[in-house]
This record gives structure tokens, C-alpha cells and sequence, in this order.
């Protein structure tokens, strides 16, 4: 179908891809893992019409092609899904499915209905059924559902070949495997899929083959029934083995730090009680929207809730703003590092010390020497492999991660919430998470981790509490971990609502 | 003949290789804030080939007393923009500063004018930052309607005609040179140094680029952002009075209808020096540079006797020319 031949592609000061090459077989799904940085995104934006390669050549069916811009790929019948979804949320699900190739007549008039029929019978193909309505205004949808938009809209122009950059990555395990299933049905219509991964377990089950990227070289492709094991791909990947992703849990576990009661606030969250000791790692399982991030957001005075107390060493705090919270040591690290965790355009050192800088110098003055080299000792504890100076920007994803575990560290809070924190960072990257959080638990921090992925909970923390439509629905001791067990609760809350169920029917 | 060419090719391809990238990183990085001093440099060079009184001392006293004015609103409106906002406003403020402190002056003396004028200044930004940050009007939108509101003030406390009675001593303020170098040059070089440390090395100056770089992680942060922003709109208010001392003391007398240009003006040198228009990024040394652009550019053109319609056309233009570079340069950034 597609092949690409010695694919090279520099960028300023960095050379991203180098003979780089990869064919895409009819019918088949071919996956290309590798660390950030392994230049998989420059080589699927290079086969989605985004950026131009510097050296190779591109062939569709055996002919040469060269694409000027995306919608030029997509109309020789190549579409790339992107993590950031392309959807327009005031329009209806119907409209984003057929954006850019709206029915009606003589292209002048739209119609609605004729629309809708489409939208409605590429999800029925598609084995959802009614699950998500083409009337409804788009931005209602979950991602996964969006997800689900995106790919309608490929089928909608019959494209032959998609990409999916990280599709799964903002997805519960649930929601995760329905779409994979929705991938294996369209391998089974004849559709090429490149899909790109940081879940290696994943790739395995439906990969039929595997491309391993390694510092913008092809490492190895190979089919995926010859691979032993994940591990076998995470050395490829890194180029040595990581015997363990997960760093032995802290033993030392204090008193209680954080103390939540009857934490509420209509249609998020209600009757939200939690404890978490020094030293502590207690874990928060559920879908995406089972209220997770909007409780820990309101702990954080980020949305204050309606009602509920928080206390910390017994004391009761008043938190009506993140810096209330700030500076009774509590800290969030966002979801979305890009969005709400840093301010990218400006350098590592100042987003460390963006909550500290009181701390340095007169009041009202910042004391560079001093913030540079109380930034430069936590950055290098952090094992911070960037540029300080540099914008945000320009550093890694993991390493960007690094600057805003960074922030709070120096900031000295002693309760860290880390919301998803190894979304979209590589296998090594994450592995210092890991031993980072450890690390700041044996300090005597108490930290609360949410997390959508079950390895990382199930290994990381002392106790898991299960949240599903808004509130509690169990909590786990370590002895007590089982996927089983973490999944029914999560969906326990879904399954009582109506049209949640069929929400679970293609998930 | 041919095997040769092809050599001397690899030859400097292999140079150019290795150069470009690094100017290109180079020039990514900092585009912005080589490509204007340069180009200003090409102009004062193109006007002297021209025009031959351009490059004479009285010309160049000429250049900096006209600039001295746009120089100070552009450095106060820099915060707004660096917050990614705006001050449309100061125009308006220039006119409502020139009348009270006419009228403050001709009835109290000079310090008293100067403190009137300040303090009309900082009130007239806090009331922008107030509209903006509490009430969460848009600042394009909060600052059109103050706008309207500070020059339907400035007209009707002056009833639309000139303040006079504006002391000597004050009007020759604006002629006075000092080791040669014209009093409104000088208090725009000290806004100029003051604002540079207020952006570098105070905790709101860095609040300023947070915000304007991502405002969510900002209040995430445990910055106050109200306050922040107050402070930018108070500190272009401030600025703004400043700029209409320098006007008014040129002027001679409270002048209702002052500053209508600098809206216009103050924005083009702001973005013209390098300052984004979706924040957090820029400096004002970068906005000296695009007060010299837009000063010399006219300068030029007059003696050269364009009228100052057509002149408008071209500052019009280039605004359009820099915010494309800027877009063109964001996107490669990204």
C-alpha cells in the first residue's frame, strides 16, 4: 500500500529521522513504537502530508508521491488521527463526521438529514449501534467516542490507509479496548492502519507487525507473533533492558497527612472520603469523567467544591484557590502538562521556581542567582536531562514532566498529586516517574496518584481507591489488587445510568 | 567540466550544511529580535543615501523628541500585550491626561500638574484591569469601551476646545537638552530602563510573561492572577501619562484631541519589536526598536515630503507585514 524509502528529515539542530524506511501492507495493522524522541511523530507527520522529508521518497501502490500539505494526503487516501482530536465541539457529531465532505446538493446546500443517515450508518458498520448519537452537539462526547468521530470521518472518504498517533492514550482500559476492536474490524475490511503506541502489551495483541524506531533510526520490524515478550520490545526501544520498570514500593509509611471528608460538588463528584499517610502512595482507579481529576482539582482549590472539609495533620484548611492550597503544601500536577502544568515559553528555571519565587530574595524582586541555583539542585536530583535555560518548549516530554514534579519539589510540598502523570512519556521516562514518586514518598511525602492505566496503579501504589459516576465505589489494599475487581467498580456507577450501557456495549 | 561544478557543489553544500542549521536555530530562536534592529539600521542607511539632512544631529534630536512620546505609551502598552491582552485605551488616557493636567497646572503649578497626571494614569489603568480581570471583559472589547468613555470625559470636561495657560517653564521642558540629548528622550529612556527591570526582575514582571504564556498554569501556580493583570493595565495607564506629559509640554496647552494615533501606533511598534500578540513573550528593548522603526520611518518619509496620509497607509502595511512574520515564525516554532 504505502512504503516509505530512506526517509531522512532534519530539523534545526537536531536530526529527526535518518534512513528511515517502512511499507504498510494491505489490510494489515502495523505498529511503530519507540522512546520520545525516537522520531515516530516526525515520521507520521512526514507520511500524513505535514512536513516534507529532507531525503527518500514516498510510494502509494508502487507510484512516487510527494504531498503538499495533510488534506493532500487525505485525498490519495491517506488520514492521520492525531492525539489532539480535530473536532469542532459546536457542531453536531453528524456535521464533524462529514466536515469537509458535507452531502447535499450541488455542494452549495447542506443537508441535515442526509447527514445524519450517513454519520448513523458508518457507526452502525462500525458495530456502535446508537451508541453515540449523530445529533448531538460534538463536544459532548468522551474522547474515546470522539475518537470514534474521527475515525467515521476517515471511512466517510473511504480512506484507505489511517494513521492513529497515541489513540489510546487518553483512554480507560475499557474504552481502550473497544476501540481496538473497531481497528481489528476495519483490518478485517481491508483498511492499513499504522498505529502508534506507548502501551506495548496493547501493540502485541494487535499489531500484526512492529516497526521499533530508535533516535530517528529503523531498529527492527518484526511480525508480532516472533515477539517473546514486552520486554523484548522495550530493549529494542531503549537499547538495553530494563529489568524493572517498577521500583520496589516505599516501606515507611507515617501518619496521616491529607484528610478529605464529604467532598461534593453537584453533577462531578459527591461523598468523597479519603485518607492518605506519609510516605504513602494511594492510587485513584476509574473511566475517564468518573470525577477523579475534578475531586483532586477541587482539593487543590483549582474548582472548589460545594461542599466537604479538607484537613492536613488534623488541621482544618480553607481552600478557596490553588494558592491556599499552595501554601499549606499541597500540589497538582495537571493531567495536561502542555495546557495547564507549564508555561512553555518560558525557560525550565522559571517554570520551576514559578510557585517558589517568594521564597528568593526581597519581597516583590526575584533574585535570579538565587532561583537558578535552587532550580539547578532540584532539576539535577530530578535527574533533569534538558536545558534549563531553554523554553519549556524544547524539552522532551518526559523531561517536561521532570519541570513540573520540579515546580513542587522546591516549592516543598508535602502532598503531591499526580494526575496521569505518565500520559504520552516513554517507557524510560516513565520509569523515573516511578522511582521519583518512591523517592518523594520515602521523603515523607503523601502522594495520591490518578491514573488510567492498571499496571501502573497495581505496581506503583499501597492502596487503590476505585471512583465510577462521581463517587467511591471501592478502595483495595495492596494484598486486595486485581484487575478484575478495579474494573467492575469502575463501571459500577455507569451501568446504573441509562445510555451509559451502551456506551459499555461497544467499549 | 561537469565533474568539477559538481564537486565545488558538495563543497559548499557541505558548508552551507553546517552553517544553516545553526543560523536557522539561531535565527528561530531569535528572530524576532535581530531581523527589526537590522532593518532599522537598512532604513537609517537608505534615508541617508537619500535625503541629505537625515543624518544630522538636529534631525536625529528631531526623530528622538518625536518618538519620545509613542516610546513611553509603547512600553506601557508592551505589559497589556505581554499579559496577552491589550490597551486600545491609550489614546484616550494621552487626551484625558493632557487636559487635568493642564487644568492642574495652570492652577497649581507643575508638580502639581505631573502628580495630577500621574495619578489620572495609574486610575484610568486600574480601571481597565478591573474591567478586564474582575469583570472578565475581554480586553479588546473592555478597552474600545473605555476608550470611548476617557475621550468623551476629556471632551467634555474641556468642552472640546485646547486647556491654555500651560506654564513657560513646563513647555520648555520639551525642547531642553541635556549633554545634548532632548529631556523627552531622557524621560523615555528612563521608562524605558525602569520597565526592563519591572519585566526581568520583579516577581509580577515574570507573573506578566506566566500569565501571557499560559494563564491556566499561572493560576495553577498560585499566582493571583487579578492582581497581576491589574497591575499591567495600571503600569500602561501609567505609561500613557507619561507619554502625554512629554505631548503636553510640546503642545503647550491640554489638548482634548491628543493621541488619537497612538492606539494604532503603540500596538504596530509593540509587535513590530518582537512582543506576541497571544502573550508571553518580548522585551522592550525589542519595543525601542519598533518606536525607532515607526519614528524614523515618518521622519524619513516627510523629508522625502510624503504626505502623512499616505504615511499612515505604510505604518498600516508594515503592522500587517510584522504580524504575518510573527505568525510565519510561531508556526515554524512550533
Amino acid at each position: 500500500m504505502v512504503a516509505a524509502r530512506g526517509i531522512g528529515k532534519d530539523y534545526p539542530a537536531v536530526r529527526a529521522l535518518s534512513d528511515v524506511s517502512l511499507d504498510l501492507r494491505r489490510g494489515e495493522v502495523h505498529a511503530l513504537v519507540g522512546e520520545n524522541g525516537a522520531g515516530k511523530s516526525t515520521l507520521i507527520r512526514i507520511l500524513s502530508g505535514d512536513v516534507a522529508p529532507d531525503q527518500g521518497t514516498l510510494a502509494i501502490n508502487g507510484t512516487d508521491v510527494a504531498f503538499a500539505s495533510p488534506s493532500d494526503a487525505r485525498r490519495q487516501g491517506i488520514v492521520a488521527i492525531f492525539q489532539e482530536l480535530m473536532i469542532v465541539p459546536d457542531l453536531g457529531v453528524a456535521e464533524n463526521v462529514l466536515l469537509g465532505a458535507e452531502p447535499g446538493l450541488g455542494g452549495v446546500l447542506y443537508s441535515r438529514r442526509q447527514a445524519e443517515r450517513t454519520a448513523a450508518a458508518i457507526f452502525e458498520r462500525l458495530g456502535i449501534g446508537k451508541g453515540i448519537d449523530p445529533t448531538q452537539p460534538a463536544g459532548r462526547l468522551s474522547t474515546a467516542q470522539k475518537q470514534i468521530v474521527e475515525i467515521a470521518r476517515a471511512l466517510v472518504l473511504r480512506a484507505p490507509v489511517i494513521i492513529m498517533d497515541e489513540a489510546t492514550a487518553a483512554l480507560s482500559e475499557r474504552e481502550a479496548s473497544g476501540l481496538l476492536r473497531i481497528i481489528r474490524q476495519l483490518r478485517s475490511e481491508g483498511v492499513s492502519i499504522l498505529f502508534v503506541s506507548h502501551r506495548l502489551d496493547e501493540v502485541r495483541g494487535i499489531a500484526d507487525r512492529i516497526t521499533v524506531l530508535r533516535g530517528g533510526r529503523h531498529i527492527a520490524t518484526l511480525d508480532a507473533s516472533s515477539v517473546a515478550d514486552t520486554g523484548e520490545l522495550i530493549s529494542l526501544m531503549v537499547g538495553r533492558s530494563i529489568s524493572e520498570l517498577f521500583p520496589p514500593r516505599n516501606r515507611d509509611i507515617g501518619d496521616i497527612v491529607l484528610s478529605v471528608r464529604g467532598l461534593r460538588r453537584r453533577g462531578a463528584f459527591d461523598d468523597i472520603d479519603f485518607d492518605v499517610r506519609a510516605g504513602e502512595v494511594l492510587g485513584f482507579a476509574g473511566l475517564v469523567g468518573a470525577g477523579r481529576t475534578e475531586a483532586m482539582r477541587a482539593v487543590f482549590g483549582a474548582e472548589p467544591p460545594d461542599s466537604g472539609r479538607i484537613s492536613k495533620r488534623g488541621e482544618v484548611l480553607s481552600i478557596s484557590a490553588p494558592r491556599d492550597a499552595i501554601a499549606a503544601g499541597i500540589a497538582y500536577l495537571p493531567e495536561d502538562r502542555k495546557d495547564d502544568g507549564l508555561v512553555l515559553s518560558m525557560s525550565g528555571t522559571e517554570n520551576v521556581a514559578l510557585a517558589s519565587m517568594d521564597r528568593y530574595g526581597p519581597p516583590g524582586l526575584v533574585a535570579w542567582r538565587e532561583v537558578r541555583r535552587a532550580t539547578r539542585a532540584v532539576a539535577s536530583r530530578l535527574q533533569f536531562r534538558g536545558q534549563l535555560q531553554s523554553p519549556a518548549r524544547d524539552a522532551s516530554g518526559g523531561n517536561q514532566q521532570k519541570l513540573v514534579i520540579g515546580k513542587w519539589v522546591l516549592s516543598g510540598a508535602d502532598v503531591l498529586i499526580f494526575d496521569e502523570p505518565t500520559r504520552g512519556i516513554d517507557i524510560g521516562s516513565k520509569a523515573e516517574v516511578y522511582r521519583l514518586i518512591h523517592e518523594l514518598a520515602a521523603g515523607g511525602a503523601a502522594i495520591v496518584l490518578v491514573s488510567s492505566e492498571l499496571p501502573e496503579l497495581m505496581n506503583v501504589c499501597h492502596r487503590i481507591i476505585v471512583m465510577s459516576n462521581g463517587r467511591i465505589r471501592d478502595e483495595l489494599t495492596e494484598a486486595e489488587f486485581s484487575e478484575q475487581r478495579i474494573l467492575a467498580a469502575a463501571f459500577a456507577g455507569h451501568m446504573a445510568t441509562t445510555g451509559a450501557a451502551e456506551t459499555a456495549r461497544w467499549a | 567540466m561537469a565533474q568539477i561544478s559538481s564537486a565545488q557543489d558538495l563543497g559548499s553544500g557541505a558548508a552551507s550544511a553546517a552553517a544553516g542549521p545553526r543560523l536557522r536555530a539561531l535565527l528561530q530562536r531569535h528572530g524576532r529580535e535581530i531581523v527589526l534592529p537590522l532593518v532599522v539600521a537598512f532604513m537609517i542607511l537608505l534615508f541617508s543615501l537619500i535625503s541629505d539632512v537625515f543624518f544630522s544631529v538636529p534631525n536625529f534630536r528631531n526623530i528622538g523628541v518625536a518618538a519620545a512620546a509613542l516610546a513611553c505609551v509603547s512600553f506601557g502598552q508592551t505589559f497589556a500585550i505581554i499579559t496577552a491582552g491589550l490597551d486600545l485605551s491609550v489614546g484616550a488616557t494621552v487626551a484625558l491626561v493632557s487636559i487635568l493636567s493642564a487644568f492642574a497646572m495652570r492652577n497649581y503649578g507643575i508638580s502639581a500638574g505631573v502628580v495630577a497626571a500621574l495619578l489620572t494614569g495609574c486610575a484610568v489603568g486600574l480601571a481597565n484591569g478591573l474591567v478586564i480581570a474582575k469583570l472578565k471583559v475581554f480586553p479588546f472589547i473592555a478597552t474600545l469601551a473605555t476608550m470611548s468613555i476617557i475621550s468623551g470625559l476629556a471632551l467634555r470636561l474641556s468642552s472640546g476646545v485646547p486647556v491654555t495657560g500651560v506654564p513657560n517653564a513646563f513647555a520648555d521642558l520639551a525642547y531642553e537638552v541635556i549633554l545634548g540629548i532632548p529631556v523627552p528622550v531622557i524621560i523615555a529612556l528612563c521608562v524605558l530602563v525602569v520597565a526592563a527591570l519591572i519585566l526581568r526582575y520583579t516577581r509580577v514582571g515574570r507573573h506578566i510573561y506566566a500569565i501571557g504564556g499560559n494563564e491556566e498554569a499561572a493560576r495553577l501556580s498560585g499566582i493571583a492572577i487579578d492582581r497581576v493583570k491589574l497591575t499591567a493595565y495600571v503600569l500602561s495607564g501609567f505609561c500613557a501619562a507619561v507619554g502625554s506629559i512629554i505631548l503636553t509640554a510640546r503642545v503647550a496647552s491640554g489638548q482634548p484631541s491628543l493621541g488619537t494615533s497612538l492606539p494604532l501606533e503603540s500596538v504596530s511598534a509593540v509587535v513590530l519589536g518582537g512582543v506576541s500578540l497571544f502573550g508571553g513573550r518580548g522585551s522592550v528593548i525589542g519595543v525601542a526598536f519598533g518606536v525607532l522603526f515607526v519614528s524614523i520611518l515618518s521622519n524619513g518619509l516627510n523629508l522625502l515630503n510624503v504626505s502623512s496620509y499616505t504615511q499612515m497607509m505604510v505604518i498600516g502595511a508594515a503592522l500587517i507585514v510584522a504580524v504575518a512574520l510573527d505568525q510565519a515564525l510561531t508556526r515554524r516554532g512550533k
